[in-house]
């Protein structure tokens, strides 16, 4: 499982090397360009790990609440 | 019940919703026409119509040689006399004559553009053409149809499309599309566990029908929301009385009245089944009212009342990218939060014993 979880996350970040090759025309681009999208980004991803870390966070205490009930 | 407490999945979820969110932001839009002025004329005169153009390179020196045509039925007429003003501005002549009016099959013109950079774009049903009342046979003015020249964008390689109306909250498909995705996953998984309840009896499956309901239902009310925000973006309005608006808010109102109903019943095991019941033709009358009804009348959503789909023209290879990994990673999270959901009340019932 751990091999296929791998090389679905290596197809995404091939994504990467498109970027590389940063064309005229997104350079012009008007989010790009005024780099409100930064901020647009950095917020999402914040909001998403904070999301995703109180998710892991209620597991945790989840799993020590089952396991004290079974002992 | 042992993939309630496994993590890879979970993980998965937060992998592609992290690639959907930070990869579909930083994709930019392509090239387009946002407006024309001005938007009507009249035959037998020459105007000039100013074009502005979004995420266009009229000034660049790789521009190449930039060409406009306004297009009526099957007929490409070219546009004269170019004038570039800036980069994203530029000025045509375009007439017609009223001898030509007759043979037009609409009086809705699409502008279309091209250069080496940007590639093709255009502008549906642009300008409309005022049809005079008498042909005017002296008159010197004279569209004439020329071949039209294609170009790709070749240089921009990931681009997703640019759509009147829409522009860049386009990128609003990977989140408001898959919140119904996951509440339509999440209330057909309860439908199911409801049946093998009333068959068997197991109390466990009466949990997972409930839990799944609730996450289902915090999806449905996200749906609404980010679909509410889209809404005043590109109809104007927060709700517009659209038959899928509505439908989706009786949809979200029959699973609340769902908890009601468990609620308003003391003894477990007939709450459990009356339940389960109510479940299977809730079901049915939510998907009468997000996915059959819109489908019969007129809606402004894509793929309803007669409108093309997101398939057919607009969810392109670009946006497929993000789409369907957007559409499983919030799905996943559904689950993830069903499974959390369920635990918890396990735990609780466990204590309770």
């Amino acid at each position: 499982m751990t091999r296929y979880f791998l090389t679905l996350i290596s197809f995404f970040l091939s994504l990467c090397t498109f970027a590389q090759g940063e064309s005229v025309a997104t350079s012009n681009n008007f989010m790009l360009s005024n780099h409100k999208v930064f901020v647009s980004v950095a917020v999402l991803t914040i909001i998403l790990l904070l999301i995703f870390s109180f998710l892991f966070w209620i597991e945790r205490r989840l799993k020590q609440l089952e396991d004290r009930q079974k002992n | 019940m042992n993939w309630l407490y496994t993590k890879w999945w979970k993980w998965l979820s937060a992998v592609l919703l992290f690639y959907v969110v930070i990869g579909s932001y930083m994709v930019p839009l392509s090239p387009g026409i946002s407006k024309i002025g001005p938007l009507s004329f009249s035959p037998d005169s020459i105007y000039t119509f100013t074009i502005s153009g979004y995420h266009t390179h009229f000034k660049d020196p790789g521009v190449g040689k930039i060409q406009f045509w306004f297009k009526s039925g099957n007929d490409y007429f070219q546009a004269k006399d170019l004038n570039i003003l800036s980069a994203n501005t530029g000025e045509v002549k375009f007439g017609i004559g009223s001898n030509q009016q007759d043979s037009l099959k609409t009086n809705n013109f699409d502008i279309i553009g091209n250069d080496d950079i940007d590639g093709t774009f255009a502008l549906r049903e642009g300008v409309t053409l005022i049809k005079a009342s008498k042909v005017d046979s002296s008159s010197t003015v004279n569209a004439t149809t020329g071949p039209v020249e294609v170009v790709h964008n070749k240089h921009q390689f990931l681009a997703f499309p640019y759509r009147e109306i829409l522009y860049e909250s386009i990128r609003n498909t990977f989140f408001h599309v898959p919140m119904w995705f996951v509440m339509t996953a999440l209330v057909f998984f309860s439908l199911v566990c409801s049946v093998i309840y009333l068959t068997k009896g197991n109390s466990l499956y009466d949990v997972f029908a409930h839990q799944s309901i609730v996450a289902a239902l915090l999806f449905g009310i996200c749906g609404l929301a980010t679909g509410m925000v889209w809404a005043k973006n590109t109809w104007g309005h927060y709700w517009v009385n659209d038959p899928k608006l509505n439908g989706a808010a009786v949809g979200v109102m029959i699973y609340f009245a769902y908890l009601v109903l468990r609620g308003s019943i003391t003894d477990e095991i007939k709450r459990a089944r009356i339940a389960a019941a109510y479940n299977i033709f809730s079901l049915v009358i939510f998907a009468l009212f997000i996915y059959i009804i819109p489908r019969l009348t007129d809606s402004l959503h894509p793929g309803n009342g007669g409108n093309p789909a997101f398939s057919k023209y607009d969810l392109d290879s670009s946006l497929r990218m993000f789409f369907y990994p957007a559409s499983i990673g919030w799905i996943l999270l559904g689950f993830w939060i069903f499974s959390i959901l369920t635990r918890l009340e396990l735990i609780k019932q466990k204590q309770e014993l």
